[in-house]
């Protein structure tokens, strides 16, 4: 463990974004540009964070099923919120050249189940779109006009579940084609091709983070709400009703603050009928706009 | 602009397929079995899928059309509508699509031929009765019009059943195909319209209303017959002036003659469409307001609901006789 030493009870962590790598040596330039420090080290699956600048990466090994759990144990390890952004990266087979050019992944096949994914919101300005085929073996025939991968597809089958199918996202740049063999892929030469193209991915983290942020916003929890369930019992039936009163009652008084030292000696029910009569009352005089 | 198809490998050589391709030459253009496997998938985020959808060609197998619900609206005569397109460009509010569907891509049916063939059916089942068939209850029927070509494959099918009307409900201006041809008489164009305040806030990415209320006087100057839908009614503290104002700037230079119907509807959402379009706006006013539930329903209540409706049925009768005035309960 490194400087994360608080990991296993904060449960405050913020990361926007998520990577969910195979290969250390696709790894090692995101570590590298995002300055991500090791987390976790003793398990299967090493961690790399940096929580200031909202980057965590996992490294899964080879394999759909070993992407799957991956991400899920990066997910669980570091308590990941749902509105993060997933991200599987790496390098792929592809039928056309030339070797560095980078794509998103549009469609993704499992060729072992059949099962088809169609991950993010496409980001053709940015970035071209392809389809990948996720294959349980290195692909060198390059028959079909797309992306070869081993782990797309089992990443897809989990990640949209960690927050949802528009913040998941495969990204894969070209190392192999039918005329550049897939047995001159070397490290140094996965870490130039995706150093090459390190401004690109900082223009589609942009775009995604505006995504994050807005996914963020409408599912944070306002202090005060947290402050309030702390203080009183609420059972999860007024807790529904509680926020929603409360979602309606900051609505109508953007200004106003809940001030808990005026329920002190309140119960639950009286909290949430307090701020019905005041939404009420208030509606008297209703503005839609 | 569309900038990725989702196509069914079945209709890729459909002639309203080829139209789209001739029409969008640098989409990204991807197959898919059946629409269902993108369309329905969990886990979609309607409101961040709503910033960039694609379009996803498909072909209907079945329910071509259906009976409308009971308080539809005009109840005169056996009505039915049908869906050529699910989702809409526009991003309104209170829209029941984002309630209804998990993903806000556009579906489009493009086997309109199997659509008019299940209507000759039922044109042939009820021979003799006025029928009317309703375009635009999951979809605008206008709004995708450039591209689709609906309208005007819809309008030559209906041409040939002049006692069988057709409805296309819209928001759009996109009103050329009709304009370019002469009006037909079993037509209706019907327009949603909301107070011009109103409007601007929640229907988002829709033509505004002064350019709604342009299109109806150019319609209707070119003879066709309109409709306008004031539904949902929303409410506001000064709705009755907002509502009334509305009403003037429609009549003001438009032939009462044109106008075919009127009906109007309260805000009502099922329960569990209200909460998910609640959780996408979470920060709207909309959803902010203390609505009432009822059997499963989620509206202003009685008493609102009282007062506009007896407000609009007497402002209305102003302007039109009271046999056009419809009021939708559903």
């Amino acid at each position: 463990m490194s400087e994360f030493t608080d990991v296993e009870n904060n449960t405050e962590l913020q990361f926007k974004f998520c990577w969910v790598t195979a290969l250390r040596a696709e790894a090692t330039p995101l570590i590298d540009a995002f300055n991500m420090k090791i987390v976790e080290n003793k398990s299967l699956f090493p961690i790399y964070a940096n929580e200031e600048k909202g980057h965590a990466l996992v490294i899964s090994g080879i394999g759909s099923i070993k992407s799957a759990a991956a991400a899920t144990f990066l997910k669980n390890h570091l308590k990941i919120n749902d509105h993060s952004a997933w991200i599987n990266f790496g390098i792929a087979g592809f039928f056309k050249g030339p070797i560095g050019d980078i794509y998103q992944a549009n469609k993704v096949v499992s060729k072992e189940s059949g099962a088809a994914f169609f991950p993010g919101l496409r980001l053709s300005k940015l970035i071209p779109a392809a389809i990948l085929f996720t294959v349980s073996k290195p692909e060198n025939g390059y028959k079909e006009k797309v992306l070869y991968d081993m782990e797309a597809a089992g990443f897809c089958e989990m990640a949209p579940s960690f927050s949802c199918n528009e913040l998941t996202y495969v990204i894969k740049i070209v190392s192999d084609t039918p005329s550049a063999s897939s047995s001159l892929i070397t490290k140094h030469l996965v870490r130039e091709l995706i150093e090459k193209q390190l401004s690109k991915i900082s223009d589609i983290l942009a775009e995604i983070e505006i995504l994050v942020e807005e996914e963020k916003k409408r599912l944070s929890i306002p202090n005060e709400v947290i402050e309030f369930e702390k203080r009183f019992k609420f059972t999860e039936t007024n807790k529904y009703k509680f926020r929603e009163i409360y979602r309606k009652w900051k609505i109508a008084f953007p200004s106003k603050r809940l001030d808990l030292s005026e329920f002190l000696n309140s119960q639950p029910k009286e909290i949430i009928l307090r701020l019905e009569k005041e939404v009420l009352l208030n509606a008297e005089d209703w503005n839609a706009l | 602009m569309i900038e990725t198809i989702f196509f069914e490998e079945e209709i890729y050589e459909h002639p309203t397929t080829e139209r789209i391709r001739r029409a969008l030459p640098r989409a990204g253009w991807v197959p898919i079995d059946r629409y269902q496997e993108l369309f329905n998938k969990r886990h979609q985020n309607f409101k961040l899928q709503k910033k960039n959808p694609a379009l996803i060609l498909a072909k209907k197998h079945d329910n071509f059309v259906l009976p409308v619900p009971s308080g539809f609206g005009m109840d005169s005569h056996k009505s039915f509508y049908f869906s050529h397109m699910y989702n809409c460009l526009y991003d309104c509010k209170y829209c029941f699509l984002q309630g209804m569907y998990s993903s806000a891509n556009f579906v489009l049916f493009v086997n309109y031929e199997d659509f008019f063939t299940s209507i000759s059916e039922k044109i042939d089942k009820y021979n003799g009765k006025t029928l009317t068939f309703f375009s635009g209850y999951d979809c605008d029927s206008l709004a995708f019009d450039k591209l689709s070509g609906f309208a005007d494959e819809a309008l030559n099918f209906f041409s040939d059943f002049p006692n069988t009307e057709l409805e296309l409900r819209t928001k759009s201006i996109a009103i050329s195909s009709l304009l370019q041809r002469r009006a037909l008489s079993n037509c209706i164009v019907a327009f949603s319209l909301s107070p011009a305040e109103i409007a601007k806030s929640l229907d988002s990415k829709a033509p505004s209303i002064s350019r709604r209320i342009s299109a109806i006087k150019q319609l209707a100057g070119a003879g066709w017959k309109i409709g306008l839908r004031f539904d949902p009614l929303i409410y506001t503290s000064d709705w009755k002036e907002l509502y009334s104002a509305l009403f003037a700037d429609i009549m003001n230079g438009l032939d009462p003659e044109r106008i075919h119907s009127i009906s109007y509807g309260p805000l009502r959402f099922p329960k569990k469409m209200y909460k998910k379009a609640a959780s996408l706006h979470t920060e709207h006013k909309l959803f902010a307001f203390p609505m009432e539930e009822t059997n499963g329903v989620v509206s202003y209540g009685t008493k609102i609901e009282t007062q506009m409706h007896d407000f609009l049925k007497s402002e209305l009768n102003n302007y039109i006789s009271e046999n056009k005035i419809f009021q939708c309960t559903i």
